[in-house]
């Protein structure tokens, strides 16, 4: 059996030690904000390809073509820019 | 054939052809693959919670990193009402990140670089999400596509907007998985065979150039898995608190 005593005091400093390391903290941070900005991208994009494909389905429902795919390939445009934007401002309130 | 860089992305059937009601339900390398990264998750925490002692062992030193690790990510993006969902969550991260190590493997196969994997879990995801905030505020959750102090005039096309958005979640939560292990995986097996075509005279530099991406893509494959799970989170948040 393992002296607890012992263990404990060890312990202690350890965790001291690790409170007074600030370089762990920050390889945390970096790591998530690599992920963060890993998926700036795709949210544009995706938001463009959903908007054309409503508009698609829509104009094949209403026989209107090409009029809504039209329409809504500038509203999934904005959507991905809104996306974008939410994205960034979540970023930024992390730090 | 071994040049295609596709070639590795081929699902195949192992073993007997299973036809049931007319939907193809062989064993293939995709399910060998889900399964082995399971069977490995299920054995690293089985030998990390086994003994649990004080001063942990090795696999209790990394089943604890694990635990700890997702118990943060969900405290600190969605708060604790989303202690519940740990499990999932816990579980989805694991699978993903496994499903990415495992494919890092040489002659092995890689399940996340298929579409139709990422976009089953992001769906049954947004599909979740969605049941819970509904579940969690009635209709009031319909609250989130009408952000306020907008305009009366501009609400319908602001809502619109963010239907948008909100639909696009599924998309890009799979797309950015599996765009992100297939272009790694083809790029590997690209720079692999322009090593064998330039032999040893002018083979140096792209092995080098493979090597460092072997380095990159062991990074990806875990930001992915990262990113995969963070995301459902903040998915949950919106869902769970309603105020933003």
């Amino acid at each position: 059996m393992i002296d607890l005593k012992d263990f404990k005091t060890r312990l202690k400093i350890a965790k001291d030690k690790f409170k007074n390391d600030s370089i762990i903290t920050n390889n945390n941070e970096n790591g998530s904000f690599m992920g963060t900005a890993f998926k700036l991208g795709t949210e544009l994009v995706s938001a463009v390809l959903v908007g054309t494909i409503i508009g698609f389905i829509l104009d094949t429902w209403f026989d209107t073509k090409p009029w809504l795919i039209i329409l809504f390939f500038f509203l999934g445009s904005i959507a991905g820019i809104l996306n974008v934007i939410k994205a960034a401002n979540r970023m930024q309130k992390k730090d | 054939m071994a040049t295609n860089p596709m070639h590795q992305f081929e699902v195949h059937r192992i073993g007997p052809e299973i036809k049931i009601a007319g939907i193809d339900l062989s064993f293939t390398n995709a399910s060998l693959f889900m399964l082995l990264s399971a069977t490995a998750i299920c054995i690293i925490l089985f030998l990390g919670t086994k003994e649990k002692k004080l001063i942990p062992g090795k696999f209790q030193l990394i089943a604890e990193i694990f635990y700890n690790f997702i118990a943060k990510m969900i405290s600190d993006t969605a708060g604790s009402k989303a202690k519940p969902y740990f499990p999932f969550i816990f579980s989805l991260f694991m699978f993903v990140l496994f499903c990415n190590m495992l494919g890092m493997l040489p002659y092995s196969f890689t399940v996340t670089s298929h579409i139709i994997v990422t976009l089953l879990m992001a769906i049954f995801i947004f599909i979740a999400v969605t049941v819970i905030g509904f579940l969690k505020h009635g209709f009031g959750y319909l609250k989130l596509f009408v952000p306020s102090g907008v305009p009366i005039f501009l609400l319908p096309l602001i809502t619109i907007i963010e239907i948008i958005s909100y639909l696009s979640r599924p998309v890009s939560l799979s797309v950015r998985l599996f765009a992100n292990m297939m272009a790694g995986h083809t790029m590997l097996k690209v720079f692999g065979g322009f090593v064998v075509s330039l032999g040893m005279l002018g083979g140096w530099l792209p092995l080098g150039f493979s090597v460092a991406l072997t380095g990159l893509e062991i990074l990806v494959a875990f930001l992915q898995a990262y990113v995969f799970a963070i995301l459902t989170c903040i998915y949950l948040n919106d869902a769970l608190n309603l105020h933003h």
